[in-house]
């Protein structure tokens, strides 16, 4: 009790939470999912690391394509892109991408953004230097349209098609460093890092937000997986901090701020769990749409 | 009222300058990718002479396959297989050999084409032999030892006793012994052994005679050497390194003596060759005499 009168009052606004006062439940955990996402996404990328390095073989390859216990697993992009710049149906890819597709459809989408992508981890490391230097008022945000990530895609994927090459993943900091971690370093790595300063200096999380495409594959995926954030009306205070710690505030629009849904019904969710971590109501969770009730 | 309208002006002008950077922002990014993907793909597509492992498609459908993931290079085992860098030029990712540092083997069943999710590295292949790399090309004829008639093992050994220590001269020994070893007639490795005091070179002891002779006794090896009987032949190390036993890759054809009137002995290479690298790997001069050109197709002589 003692540690909670200390808390600063957190400020709440009109919205479609039932609860009056922010009123922190006992036994919640600032940074439980983060911590265990970090050592999820370390720990596969280790696994693609070690499966080299050490010989132990059991997730080979990167992440544009691997094997996973002789398993092939293909990036859904880049097999598009292969498809259709060598405009040839191999048998592999789809066992590669279907493999992949039903992964994804149980655990979430873009699930792989922020549970398996290494440039997401760099990112959230850059988005803490960036507000520092906001609060500090050292730098200015800016914001872009989000609709820039789906021009990206259908550029890109015209792009494979009209030039015979594929040609995004040139430049997709997801498989430069993946290829990274797994093979050494490149010189492309300097892409990356002027991505990464971009994000620091210039716009909050800019690449994950608005530009990239391998996040929108992954979030076709997520609109017709069970796996989401539940939002619990009851216990809800209206303090909105989840949407400040969200790298996608609007996917929480239905729920929070209007209150039709209670699970939150966009696929460019990541599930990383960061409401859930910040929301000392306890008014958000990981839940099964559909099959919650089935459960 | 006043006072709110005060409030809401640069409101609105915030929101108004917010929109038109958010167009502008977007017009920038989309044009961006758009004009990337239209003058990067023409301008660095060049002619590459990049050496591809085995079962590479054509270069253009190899490139439009390749995933870049590097499965190949995970399961090569001599671990000749790099993935290219910017410095490269175009195909960032893309997995190549550089021969000179280490030659494809062609092992058994192509581990890099079973492993290539894309067939980017055809599975129609099988066996090194079908593998259609490039060609070997004898690049550097002036300094190639089979034309000049010197023996490989002479040439090796009066190279390592110029070099001061600096170059791992240990490593270079070790192989000149094992070579040597196979090469000679049992009488010379009698007296081999009579001279170093050792017994059965024949079988293991390489690297005890490589110790032997590591310090002083070079140049009585040289001597020994050049007087041995293979020190006729001129170097044939391209042939003898070349992975594929069962053909003649590399003829040695003889040819008359452009200055001095001796015949020379000339490499020639074959139809068979596959472009595997290792003759370029094992060239014992400076710069290697045979070199490959990927994707070189055979038209009748090499």
């Amino acid at each position: 009790m003692k540690t909670d009168i200390q808390k600063p009052k957190v400020k709440t606004f009109r919205g479609p939470g039932k609860r009056k006062e922010n009123t922190p439940q006992s036994g919640h955990a600032a940074h439980k999912w983060r911590n265990i996402r970090w050592g999820v996404l370390l720990f596969f990328n280790f696994l693609f690391f070690a499966s080299f390095f050490f010989d132990i073989q059991v997730l080979e390859g990167s992440l544009s394509a691997s094997r996973l216990f002789g398993f092939h697993l293909i990036d859904p992009l880049a097999a598009a892109q292969v498809l259709l710049a060598n405009k040839n149906l191999l048998v592999n890819l789809v066992i590669g991408v279907v493999t992949i597709i039903i992964i994804y459809v149980a655990l979430g989408g873009r699930t792989f953004c922020s549970w398996i992508c290494p440039y997401h981890w760099l990112a959230e490391l850059g988005e803490k230097i960036h507000l520092i230097l906001k609060e500090k008022k050292i730098i200015k945000g800016h914001a872009f349209d989000r609709k820039i990530r789906y021009y990206f895609i259908l550029i890109f994927v015209l792009l494979a098609l009209i030039t015979g090459y594929t040609v995004f993943e040139t430049i997709n900091p997801v498989a430069i460093l993946s290829r990274f971690i797994v093979y050494g370093p490149s010189l492309m790595l300097l892409w990356v890092l002027a991505i990464l300063l971009f994000e620091v200096f210039y716009s909050r999380r800019a690449w994950c937000r608005y530009f990239c495409p391998v996040g929108v594959s992954y979030q076709l995926i997520g609109y017709v997986t069970p796996l989401r954030i539940k939002w619990d009306p009851e216990k809800c205070s209206n303090c909105k901090r989840c949407q400040q710690v969200c790298l996608v505030p609007f996917v929480l629009t239905n729920t929070v701020n209007k209150g039709k849904a209670l699970y939150v019904d966009s696929g460019a969710c990541t599930r990383c769990g960061l409401c859930i971590d910040i929301c000392d109501d306890q008014a958000l969770s990981y839940g099964l749409k559909y099959l919650d009730k089935l459960i | 009222m006043k006072t709110e309208k005060k409030m809401k002006e640069p409101n609105q002008k915030n929101s108004i300058s917010r929109r038109r950077f958010l167009q502008t922002s977007t017009v920038v990014a989309v044009g961006g990718a758009v004009v990337f993907g239209a003058i990067s793909v023409p301008l660095l597509r060049r002619k590459h002479k990049l050496l591809r492992p085995p079962g590479a498609l054509d270069e253009d459908a190899f490139l439009a396959s390749c995933i870049k993931c590097g499965q190949c290079l995970q399961v090569c085992p001599p671990q000749v297989i790099e993935l290219a860098g910017i410095s490269q030029g175009f195909g960032i990712g893309t997995p190549y050999i550089i021969p000179r540092q280490g030659g494809c083997i062609l092992c058994k069943g192509l581990p890099c084409v079973l492993a290539c999710p894309t067939g980017a590295l055809d599975h129609h292949i099988s066996e090194g032999k079908e593998a259609k790399m490039g060609l070997a090309v004898i690049s550097q004829p002036e300094t190639c030892l089979s034309i000049l008639g010197i023996n490989d093992l002479v040439f090796r050994l009066e190279k390592l006793a110029k070099t001061e220590s600096s170059e791992k001269p240990a490593v270079e020994l070790k192989q000149i012994v094992g070579k040597l070893l196979q090469r000679l007639n049992p009488e010379e490795i009698k007296k081999l052994e009579d001279h170093t005091g050792l017994t059965g070179l024949g079988e293991t002891a390489g690297h005890v005679l490589q110790d032997k002779l590591m310090n002083d006794q070079l140049q009585w090896l040289t001597a020994f050497v050049k007087k041995s009987a293979q020190a006729e032949r001129a170097c044939r190390i391209c042939l003898e390194e070349c992975p594929i036993k069962d053909q003649q890759t590399i003829r040695f054809i003889q040819k008359p003596g452009s200055t001095d009137g001796r015949d020379e002995i000339w490499p020639i290479v074959q139809e068979t060759c596959v472009g595997c690298g290792l003759c370029e790997e094992k060239c014992p001069t400076t710069t290697a005499s045979i070199t490959i050109t990927p994707r070189l197709k055979w038209s009748g002589s090499a």
